[in-house]
């Protein structure tokens, strides 16, 4: 699903964000990817996202590789994946209903699949009740689970989730994990980047530690979906 | 490209100028009074041809013919001007008509006049004369030259200073017209960008979330294009209909006031339906296409995520 070959990624500031980094997950998959500021954990999403290609190395994100491939066909690889990101990054002039069916709208889905998918997938996150509630009108953490919905609605194999709990209170983290935990369950690799080391423990996943730009700690594939400890 | 995705594109554009209001009525303000500008520009154009036309009309170049023709010799010739390039009308002066209208333009010189003047009626030395309209008075000179050398014309008397102004301002009317239009709409075209440039900006996330939802670029530029198309078309009507009603308010003001050289304008202004089509054109020109290209341009800045 996910392979890393001696990725490395300098920016035109010389800062070397990502030291020779290979590392594998597989489909199905739950992994945390974490370290401190301004480990190198950002870019690593922004290479899975490809977002930036890498200085040299492969990555294999979904059967593709990120550094060769052409403008044109990245948002055809998008369609792929499913992005959370701390700030939620929802449309505030649109409502729950239209920030999950944005992404639908977004890539030719007709209308008439948009209006069984949405309520299926606003459900499914627990957000059935504020389909036409407007993003201001929400909590933090029913926000995130708008932006969960918008990532899962096109059917991903993989979601890349950005520091998702990053702006919101522990408890609702847990919840957010939790939801990402279950979704997990039904075959979709997530990987997670985090720098709340008390969450990551409160589960049994994969945990990835990056500090300063090098893959410091690795604790393998865990077996099966059991998810919470 | 789907039916459904065409109906949310139409639908996104109106609903993107509903939902960013502010910036709409900004936009849709700043392209109207740029229109209506140029408007003016190109009305006050049309309205000075007109009235230098109407003045080139009153130009008049008199025929001289040579004493003693027969009748259908000056038929002959007068046919002979009527065909002439650069004529437009010809009208037969008899000596007695000529000396009348000299005696006529004489008349306050003196007191006694009539009587001063009526030995001239006893031995008339006036010729027959054609009074000769000029299409054209910047070809002036080559068409006198024409008439000059036709068998039995005596002479031509042209009022070429009055046609050499005439002419100058003809040009300038015309070339300052079209330089006015033109900086107006440079003008235009530059605060257009800008507000879409500004509307782009406020919406960068938006687009920014497009992208990672894996939108194609030219998905995500359509919306921006059918907003500019919109506003474009939008400010294009305002700004007609505000131009049309102030140009009838002033037709009619004109009318109202109706003395002394206000009859001269009045007479001579274009009716706004000669004039709607191209000032249709060029709203249509301002708003559609720069407000498009505007958005095109723009966008593709934000696209590099």
């Amino acid at each position: 699903m996910i392979k890393l070959t001696n990725v490395s990624k300098r920016y035109p500031s010389g800062n070397l964000a990502l030291d020779n980094v290979s590392l594998d997950i597989d489909k199905g998959e739950f992994v945390f990817i974490v370290g401190s500021s301004g480990a190198g954990k950002s870019t690593l999403m922004r290479l899975l996202l490809r977002e930036e290609t890498p200085t040299s190395g492969r990555v294999i994100v979904n059967g593709r590789n990120v550094g060769e491939m052409k403008r044109r066909d990245i948002p055809y690889f998008r369609r792929t994946l499913g992005v959370v990101f701390q700030d939620f990054r929802l449309i505030p002039t649109m409502n729950v209903y239209d920030n999950v069916a944005f992404a639908l709208r977004a890539t030719n889905v007709s209308n008439k699949d948009i209006r069984q998918r949405v309520p299926y997938i606003l459900n499914l996150v627990g957000l059935q009740g504020k389909a036409r509630s407007m993003p201001e009108q929400i909590s933090g953490g029913e926000q995130q689970r708008v932006a969960l919905a918008r990532a899962l609605v096109n059917n991903p194999d993989l979601i890349l989730a950005d520091e998702p709990t990053g702006n919101i209170d522990p408890e609702l983290s847990y919840e957010i994990v939790e939801l990402l935990t279950e979704i997990n369950k039904v075959g979709t690799t997530i990987v997670m980047v985090t720098h709340e080391h008390e969450l990551v423990a409160q589960f049994d996943h994969r945990i990835i530690q990056i500090e300063k730009g090098r893959l410091v700690a690795d604790t393998g594939k865990i077996g099966g979906h059991n998810g919470r400890k | 490209m789907g039916g459904s995705s065409i109906g949310y594109l139409l639908r996104e554009g109106a609903r993107n100028i509903y939902a960013n209001k502010q910036m709409s009525v900004a936009a849709i303000g700043v392209l109207v009074a740029c229109m209506l500008l140029i408007g003016a520009s190109i009305v006050f154009s049309f309205n000075a041809n007109s009235f230098v036309g109407y003045v080139e009309a009153q130009n008049e170049v008199v025929v001289f013919l040579k004493d003693n023709l027969s009748d259908d010799r000056i038929s002959e010739v007068e046919q002979q001007l009527k065909n002439t390039e650069n004529v437009s009308a010809v009208r037969f002066i008899s000596k007695e008509e000529g000396l009348n209208s000299w005696v006529q333009s004489m008349s306050g010189v003196a007191e006694n006049s009539e009587e001063l003047f009526a030995p001239l009626y006893e031995d008339n030395i006036m010729p027959d004369s054609f009074s000769v309209t000029i299409r054209d008075l910047s070809q002036l000179d080559a068409t006198v030259q024409v008439l000059s050398d036709y068998d039995d014309v005596d002479y031509v008397r042209a009022p070429e200073q009055v046609a050499q102004t005439i002419t100058i301002i003809k040009h300038a009317v015309n070339l300052g017209g079209a330089a006015i239009v033109l900086l107006l709409i440079g003008v235009a075209s530059m605060i257009i960008a800008n507000t879409i440039k500004i509307t782009v900006f406020n919406r960068r996330k938006e687009i920014s979330i497009m992208k990672y939802v894996g939108a194609t670029d030219m998905f995500i530029r359509l919306p921006f294009i059918v907003e500019g198309l919109l506003l474009g078309l939008l400010s294009a009507s305002v700004a007609f209909l505000l131009i049309w009603g102030l140009y009838s308010l002033l037709v009619h003001w004109l009318a109202g006031e109706g003395v002394g050289w206000l009859t001269f304008l009045t007479e001579n202004l274009v009716p706004f339906g000669s004039m709607a089509l191209p000032l249709m054109g060029c709203f249509l020109f301002v708003g559609v296409a720069i407000g498009t290209l505007g958005s095109i341009i723009f966008v593709r800045k934000y696209l590099k995520v």
